[in-house]
């Protein structure tokens, strides 16, 4: 709850809803000027190339390096480490503080984009879409809070290593090279909404299932990280 | 029970550990521990025990103790050697932790809680049956109960030393470490927090005090392990050890609002050695005897008529005396 606290209270957390409501302000230049396309098709786009390669990265990224980053970096990490509880323990605290975070932001920001466009001409069944998008975006979050927080405790510049992530691999390498694809949050998270939206529950499944080992690898790699952290 | 003076030594004597009176079981146990990063050596060859009761770890600044306290407290691995707290390794093992309260040398604190939150807090993480009781009652004793409900972002750094210490104590803990835990104090902060120390002490815990102030260690503890240059100095007796330190000559910083005529009036003392006025209301005196140097200068001041604000020894002075106790 603390880390939860200090998110919610700070600038971390204004700052990852204030991003999560971009595509919200997309949407509201849509209605301005439809540039001929639906709704459905405008928010398609609009999840495919902004939401998931670029700022559902970043609105993880923000609190899952700094979970652990800022009491690594203000020296306050011995008052959690010296306590009678697992490490395993303290790793999945953090970890769900960082999903108690983000989730609810992404959602917010997904629904508030989809009910801007809704006023759009020729909108349907933007309900499922919604739907499509949400599950995509908590599906994204389980995965990159892992990754991000298991940086956090390897990699000393955090957030600017995540960053590069997102830009260099997410965002530019892993549209065009295939083989990053295959490693990439980007590809996996888009598995899922167009299972989601295509009514192929199973390929979502499937996606699902390897986000979730990853994240589960990611953050016993945190605990291990964790177990021989050195604090001086 | 007075304990051996003993000097350097990496090995344990017959009796046990250094530091430790002939049969006194060990709360705290390093043994050939050593730290080093890189090419720096940090600490090495530390082998000594130390007790229930209130231990000093004495040394100049950078001398090696809040590497001692982090390797105790589990922080930090030693690069060679055991670190055992009540016998048990203490990396790895983090329900050791319910015995052990740690008042680090870290200034940040969790600045959006307020010092119940933080101390609650606490007591929470430790399990403690009563949080609210525990959280209560340790600022209770720290004397924050009226500035408790305040950010700790807005505390002072007597206030914050405080409440750290509280967080410490909140869950009851066997092993107490504060390192430097009067650093910022006001004179009355001080007392009471002296005052506490030697109270945990009495009660049987093992309370080890990290501190570079020769004067101030004196008022809490009759064991100290004096560190320098990341090695044990000498372990056992305070007095028998500050009777060795007092053989050599100390610097002691003086400010006041008439610094010439306070220096001319101690010069002519024969306990004076030599005075160095600096120009910013300070001079540095030198002596042979602190003990009654200390004395002395607030009666001059007050016979003259001089308004005394502060007076402590010089810490390269204290350093080179650390280095003399090491060299005899």
């Amino acid at each position: 709850m603390l880390t939860v606290r200090q998110f919610s209270g700070g600038r971390t957390a204004r700052l990852a809803l204030a991003l999560s409501l971009i595509p919200a302000l997309f949407a509201v230049i849509y209605l301005v000027r439809p540039w001929g396309i639906t709704p459905n098709e405008f928010l398609v786009d609009l999840f495919r190339e902004l939401v998931v390669p670029t700022l559902l990265p970043i609105v993880v990224l923000l609190p899952a390096t700094a979970a652990f980053g800022n009491e690594l970096e203000d020296g306050t990490l011995p008052y959690l480490l010296m306590k009678p509880v697992t490490r395993l323990r303290l790793a999945f605290g953090k970890y769900a503080a960082v999903l108690l975070v983000t989730v609810p932001a992404l959602l917010v920001g997904v629904a508030a984009a989809t009910l801007v466009a809704s006023r759009g001409p020729d909108a349907e069944d933007l309900r499922r879409l919604f739907l499509a998008m949400a599950g995509a975006s908590a599906a994204g979050a389980v995965l990159l809070g892992a990754v991000f927080l298991l940086v956090s405790l390897v990699v000393p510049r955090a957030l600017l290593a995540g960053m590069i992530y997102i830009f260099a691999w997410e965002s530019l390498l892993g549209r065009f090279l295939p083989g990053v694809q295959a490693v990439s949050s980007r590809e996996y998270t888009l598995r899922v909404f167009n299972g989601l939206w295509d009514g192929d529950s199973a390929a979502a499944s499937n996606a699902v299932m390897t986000m979730v080992v990853v994240a589960v690898v990611c953050l016993l790699l945190a605990v291990w990280r964790l177990r021989g952290i050195q604090i001086n | 029970m007075t304990k051996p003076f003993t000097q350097a030594s990496s090995e344990p004597d017959s009796d046990g550990l250094p530091g430790l009176a002939p049969g006194e079981e060990a709360v705290i146990a390093l043994r050939g521990v050593a730290k080093w990063y890189g090419e720096v050596v940090a600490v090495s060859d530390l082998t000594f025990g130390i007790g229930a009761g209130v231990t000093a770890l004495l040394g100049p600044n950078g001398a090696g103790k809040s590497t001692i306290l982090n390797m105790v407290s589990g922080l930090i691995a030693p690069s060679s050697g055991t670190v055992r707290v009540l016998d048990r390794p203490v990396r790895r093992d983090t329900m050791i932790y319910r015995e052990i309260g740690l008042a680090g040398e870290q200034e940040q604190l969790y600045g959006s809680l307020t010092g119940r939150e933080f101390v609650r807090l606490n007591a929470i993480l430790q399990k403690t049956p009563d949080p609210d009781g525990a959280a209560e009652n340790a600022i209770a004793i720290v004397d924050m109960a009226s500035a408790a409900g305040r950010a700790l972002g807005g505390y002072s750094k007597g206030m914050r030393q405080r409440i750290k210490v509280a967080a410490a104590l909140v869950h009851d803990p066997r092993v107490l470490l504060l390192d430097e835990p009067l650093n910022g104090t006001d004179p009355v902060q001080r007392a009471s927090l002296i005052a506490l120390i030697r109270r945990l002490g009495n009660e049987g815990k093992s309370v080890v005090v990290s501190s570079h102030v020769l004067p101030e260690v004196e008022r809490f503890a009759r064991n100290v392990l004096v560190i320098v240059n990341g090695k044990l100095a000498a372990a056992g007796d305070f007095r028998t050890i500050r009777e060795r330190m007092d053989e050599r000559d100390h610097m002691v910083r003086v400010r006041c609002d008439d610094p010439r005529r306070l220096a001319a009036a101690l010069v002519a003392e024969p306990i004076t050695k030599s005075i160095r006025l600096s120009g910013d209301g300070r001079f540095v005196a030198e002596t042979n005897d602190v003990r009654r140097f200390s004395l002395l200068v607030p009666e001059v001041a007050k016979r003259e008529g001089i308004r005394l604000f502060e007076m402590q020894p010089v810490d390269e002075s204290l350093a080179s005396v650390f280095s003399y106790l090491v060299g005899k």
